[in-house]
């Protein structure tokens, strides 16, 4: 195990830039998620660190050797790849101990180190069947134990359960998070599912556009968001944004939102009087009242009910709104409703730049 | 609870035996004619031409064509020409199929890794394929003729030949001299078809490898050949067949000489049949011929239905 250091990392292909100046600091046995849409340079950031692309400039650290000039194969490094890339022609045990005959392993300790990690997997039965013969669950199996049985210094997971279905996808989240737990391995994983960032990430580090957005807890970037993109992109339903100018009204600082409504702005809130500013709320923290008790008032446009809750979309004057509630409401389409924005939850970022006020 | 009826109401709605033969027929009718054409067509001349091994064929004899058994194949087994043949085949066939694909192989995995005008370099390199043959025969025969071509001379000035001479006059290298033109002109036909299977394996099972820690020399023998390895087999299958009977670059850079030195299978029966006018006899070793293919192509698809089943 080890640590991963990224300084100063930059890649273009050609003339065209798609990563610029990433650092990032991995703890050693940490699990940190690289999200953000596709396109954002993630899966880039991820083979540069495998050694399966190239590095323009910048270092990249895995422990204390510097790796930029590295082949992948002597980077000591396991990667699980979307499609998952098993050898189609070998069995799945001979798939798991590929990379250890490959390093002449002795054949006791081959044989002791797949079959722990087959059992371990649940792949014991399907140890001589071909990988075509396996669903898609199994060959995701085959592909972690074929990382597992090296005992690399990091792991790397490129967007492993895209291919899955939700059902199954939820299954192996749990899978990967409990392996992680018992082998405590250094973990990347990229992925552009916030669920799975959300749920597995010790740290996620949010990218858009080839720049890192914000390197966070999952709750920091949920509770915290630094931007605009950061806001929008965790977190579903997606949060609510709406348009407003900050006010000074003598000591009072308020919100007026481009309804013409004024609501006050949280405590210790930055920015100056006038500043167009775009205010963020989570649909949970949107209260809503069929009793006409509060600030606001809207009508009903549509329910979707989760099971969990309900997403209730709200329409107003000036913009549309969805609130979370965990109660099973079936409101009527067009309903009058009264909601609240509570000044503590707001998220208030810069209209301009997109970055959240300072405190 | 009765399980009967349905048996029982279907029996009396049976047609009558004349219309059930005809409906039994229906299918075969319509795909008759099709059958017939292409039976005639393709057996009718085989049958044919098979048939004329057991007669006596002799274009300039006006009184042959009678039956006579088997008697050209004894003629075949105490021929020592037909040996000789026999033996040119093997070696004819073996090093250019060999060397066809090996070279072919090597062009296929430079083309298959990028590099700047590589689209232009290979349309150029499948080029020889669209010479016909007869000309790339006799551009060779030029190529390796001393006074005009340039071939002996560099040989010579290498220390491969003694002096500028033409190996396609010389009875113990003859031989190489159409099977280096053949292998000029085959190579592309390896190249298209070993490429197109090589870009067929997807990249990141090569990175999955390289990541295992196989090196470049363990990633061609663990993950390029075992992919390639139906179409090497199929495509080694075709090219063995067609080669064993490809005669038209001996024929025109040597004429099966010199003292029959070139003369493969297939030569020797065109010489028999068109210069000597002996049908039955040529066709009597064309018979022997197809019988050593076939059973070469048997055990070739054998081989590859192995190959795709593990």
């Amino acid at each position: 195990m080890a640590s991963i250091d990224i300084q100063g990392v930059r890649k273009s292909y050609g003339t065209v830039p798609v990563l610029h100046n990433v650092d990032l600091s991995i703890q050693d046995g940490e699990f940190v998620v690289l999200v953000g849409p596709s396109g954002c340079g993630k899966s880039t950031l991820l083979r540069m660190v495998a050694g399966l692309e190239g590095i323009t400039s910048g270092a990249i650290r895995i422990g204390e050797r510097v790796v930029n000039e590295l082949a992948p194969k002597d980077r000591d490094i396991a990667m699980v790849f979307q499609s998952y890339a098993l050898y189609p022609h070998m069995t799945v045990r001979d798939n798991m101990n590929y990379s250890l005959r490959l390093r002449r392993t002795p054949a006791e300790r081959m044989a002791h180190v797949v079959s722990a990690a087959a059992s371990k997997l649940g792949l014991d039965t399907f140890l001589d069947r071909k990988p075509r013969t396996l669903s898609g669950g199994q060959r995701q199996r085959v592909a972690m134990g074929r990382s597992i049985v090296r005992q690399p210094q990091a792991f790397l997971f490129d967007e492993p359960l895209s291919n899955l279905d939700a059902r199954l996808r939820e299954q192996m989240r749990v899978e990967i998070k409990k392996l992680h737990r018992d082998l405590g391995t250094t973990s990347i994983y990229v992925t552009h599912d916030q669920v799975e960032a959300m749920t597995l990430a010790d740290r996620i580090v949010a990218m858009n556009g080839g720049v890192v957005q914000q390197v966070g807890t999952p709750l920091d970037l949920y509770e915290r968001p630094t931007n605009l993109f950061v806001a929008g992109f965790i977190g579903s339903p997606a949060i609510n944004i709406i348009n407003a100018v900050l006010r000074h009204d003598g000591e009072q600082r308020l919100i007026a939102l481009e309804s013409g409504e004024r609501i006050p702005a949280p405590p210790r809130v930055g920015g100056h009087d006038g500043q167009a500013v775009k205010v963020g709320i989570r649909p949970e923290d949107v209260q809503i009242s069929a009793q006409a008790e509060g600030d606001f008032a809207g009508h009903v446009e549509l329910v979707e009910p989760m099971g969990l809750g309900t997403i209730v979309h709200l329409g107003t004057a000036h913009h549309a709104l969805k609130a979370f509630v965990v109660e099973r409401v079936n409101y009527p389409v067009g309903t009058n409703i009264a909601y609240r924005l509570p000044a503590s939850k707001l998220h208030i970022f810069d209209a301009k730049t997109g970055q959240r006020l300072p405190e | 609870m009765s399980t009967m009826p349905l048996y029982e109401e279907a029996a009396p709605r049976r047609p009558a035996p004349l219309r059930r033969l005809a409906l039994g027929l229906e299918p075969y009718l319509y795909i008759a004619p099709s059958v017939i054409l292409i039976a005639t067509i393709m057996l009718v001349p085989l049958i044919v031409g098979l048939s004329y091994a057991f007669r006596d064929m002799q274009l300039i004899n006006p009184f042959s064509g009678g039956f006579i058994g088997l008697e050209h194949f004894r003629a075949l087994w105490t021929d020592a020409a037909f040996w000789l043949s026999m033996k040119n085949t093997l070696v004819w066939t073996f090093a250019s199929v060999a060397l066809q694909f090996a070279f072919g192989l090597v062009l296929a995995l430079l083309l298959n890794s990028p590099f700047p005008g590589r689209g232009i370099v290979q349309a150029l390199v499948f080029l020889p394929w669209a010479v016909p043959t007869f000309l790339s025969g006799l551009n060779w025969a030029w190529l390796f003729n001393p006074v005009v071509g340039p071939l002996p001379h560099w040989m010579a000035a290498l220390g491969i030949l003694p002096a500028p001479e033409n190996i396609l006059s010389d009875p113990s290298v003859a031989i190489w001299g159409p099977i280096i033109a053949n292998v000029w002109w085959g190579i592309p036909f390896f190249a298209i078809t070993l490429l197109a299977a090589l870009q067929s394996i997807p990249q990141d099972i090569y990175e999955a490898a390289s990541i295992d820690g196989a090196g470049a020399w363990r990633r061609f023998t663990d993950i390029t050949l075992p992919f390639l390895a139906p179409t090497i087999a199929i495509a080694v299958l075709l090219r063995t067949v067609w080669i064993a009977n490809f005669a038209d670059l001996i024929i025109v850079m040597t004429n099966g000489g010199p003292a029959d030195q070139t003369q493969i299978v297939s030569s020797y029966i065109f010489t028999q049949a068109f210069r000597r006018l002996d049908f039955g006899y040529a066709s009597a070793i064309a018979m022997v011929l197809l019988v050593l293919l076939l059973a070469y192509s048997f055990v070739i698809i054998l081989l590859r239905q192995s190959l795709l089943r593990r």
